[in-house]
């Protein structure tokens, strides 16, 4: 049984907006939510990188002491894009709570603000009574699905959980599997996604590899910058990102309004380093991507390329799009505007392809100025097209060799 | 320590740690304010604070049938007794 699989939801809190009306106006204006990062008190002084994809509005919570008191940052964001999608899809509870609804939904590591904070009492820790530092919840608020069980309870959803933590594909799978439970009937709809909150560790852990941007510090929005000249490395961002699949004729038969339909997803493994970019294992995925949404590779009008911005990863990624699709569809790296925002890259690129697709137009990779002559095989977006996407794809790719692709086209 | 003491100080984990207020003495918790197991063991912390001693892992264990703020001051009274101490109020 194959069955199709339609979006009914979707909302992002992004480093250039919470909600579509902010996130489009922000593509369209070019705004940058790249920002100078904040000093913390543990070793971000010593970081080479000065800039993160920052969330630096408020974000208006509701939840009740029941739910809060179980939720790190990361479950904030994820419960507040998860509150959104649902009063957007009108899912009445006796659905959201009928077992046919599931949740996938992840983050990287859990909270980090958290474990600093459980490691700081440990480690401090003279008497017995800092025993006491350690709450009861601390572990539910840090551990890797927390954000997945804290939607899961917060709605009283009894569906399937599925939790991946694989770095920068985590929400990607997240909607690759979910689309995939649906597909195949093991449920009728699935809320998917990722969060990621603030967080140097990441930084430091990138920084110490060399792939962080640091000569854009004095000028943070002009930097990441995918297939340019000039890009220097990734920029670390915070964001949550979610989306509702549903099985079309349930959506159909209830009157949901229809966004887009999922049409492939693809994931593999490069079987072997776990850190570089691998030719091979992307351009397969990519592949298999095509296969699996049973299209051309020429019917891809646009690509939501990975594009951090690494010397390498863009070299590889632009050789693996050239491979495959040709230089026939528009490329667009979005976390030019973003950030790299981790766990939740995935899904605030899905969504933001989605945005464009649904108002017919494409934004540039923003920093774009001078393209690397290594990159100039496919077709960069410098400037904004008005221009009609059917259908659109969505690459990502980890550290520990996880490629995705995802597939969605425009419902008609 | 008198009991109204002991109220009062209950009363006030309550609104600080919980964010219930002037809960009816023998409210059942689980049903009146969605106290659960997770809330029990912050509240065990609290009550280790208020006390200014620990309270055992058996001692924890006896608390698990607790439902309202009368058996929680029952409770208390009854380790501060069992250490013939007063409870510290910090």
């Amino acid at each position: 049984m194959e069955r199709r699989v339609v979006i009914t939801g979707s909302s992002a809190i992004t480093p250039i907006g919470h909600g579509k009306d902010q996130i489009v106006e922000s593509l369209l204006k070019g705004t940058s939510g790249v920002k100078p990062l904040r000093e913390d008190e543990f070793l971000g002084r010593y970081i080479h990188s000065r800039v993160y994809g920052t969330v630096d509005y408020p974000v208006d919570y509701d939840f009740k002491r029941n739910h809060r008191k179980t939720m790190g940052p990361v479950a904030y964001y994820a419960c507040q894009v998860a509150k959104e999608v649902l009063e957007q899809t009108g899912l009445t509870d006796d659905f959201i709570t009928s077992g046919r609804l599931g949740v996938a939904f992840g983050s990287i590591h859990g909270s980090p603000t958290v474990q600093r904070n459980i490691y700081r009492t440990f480690f401090e820790a003279k008497e017995k009574s800092a025993y006491q530092g350690i709450g009861a919840v601390d572990y539910l608020k840090s551990m890797v699905h927390t954000t997945a069980v804290n939607i899961t309870k917060m709605f009283g959803i009894t569906g399937r959980v599925i939790s991946s933590g694989t770095a920068c594909t985590t929400s990607s799978q997240s909607i690759g599997y979910g689309y995939e439970s649906v597909k195949f009937g093991m449920q009728d709809a699935m809320l998917c996604g990722g969060a990621d909150e603030y967080d140097t560790i990441t930084v430091a852990v990138f920084d110490n590899l060399l792939a962080c941007s640091t000569a854009f510090n004095s000028e943070p929005h002009r930097t990441p910058r995918p297939f340019d000249k000039l890009r220097d490395g990734l920029v670390v961002g915070e964001g949550a990102g979610a989306v509702m699949l549903e099985e079309y004729e349930f959506a159909k038969k209830r009157g949901a309004k229809i966004l887009g339909e999922v049409i492939g997803f693809a994931c593999n493994n490069n079987g072997g380093d776990l850190i570089l970019p691998n030719l091979k294992g992307i351009t397969n995925t990519l592949k298999l991507g095509v296969e699996n949404a049973k299209i051309n590779a020429q019917d891809v009008d646009l690509i939501s390329a990975h594009a951090t911005a690494t010397k390498m990863g863009d070299i590889i990624e632009t050789q693996a799009i050239s491979d495959v699709f040709g230089d026939s569809p528009y490329v667009v790296g979005l976390k030019s505007y973003t950030g790299h925002t981790m766990a939740a890259c995935g899904a605030i690129e899905t969504i933001i392809s989605l945005y464009m697709m649904q108002d017919g137009f494409i934004a540039p990779t923003l920093n774009l100025e001078e393209v690397d002559e290594r990159c100039t095989m496919i077709k960069h977006v410098q400037k904004i097209l008005q221009q009609p996407v059917n259908i659109a794809a969505i690459q990502n790719f980890a550290f520990g060799g996880v490629n995705t692709i995802l597939l969605i086209r425009k419902f008609s | 320590m008198t009991r109204q003491e002991i109220e009062r100080e209950v009363k006030t984990i309550f609104q600080r740690e919980f964010e219930i207020e002037n809960p009816g003495m023998d409210d059942d918790l689980r049903e009146t304010y969605e106290f659960d197991s997770i809330d029990a063991i912050e509240l065990l912390l609290a009550i280790e604070v208020f006390l200014g001693y620990e309270i055992t892992q058996e001692e924890k264990k006896q608390a698990i049938n607790i439902r309202t703020i009368n058996q929680i001051c029952d409770y208390i009274e009854k380790i501060a007794q069992t250490r013939k101490l007063s409870p510290v109020v910090k």
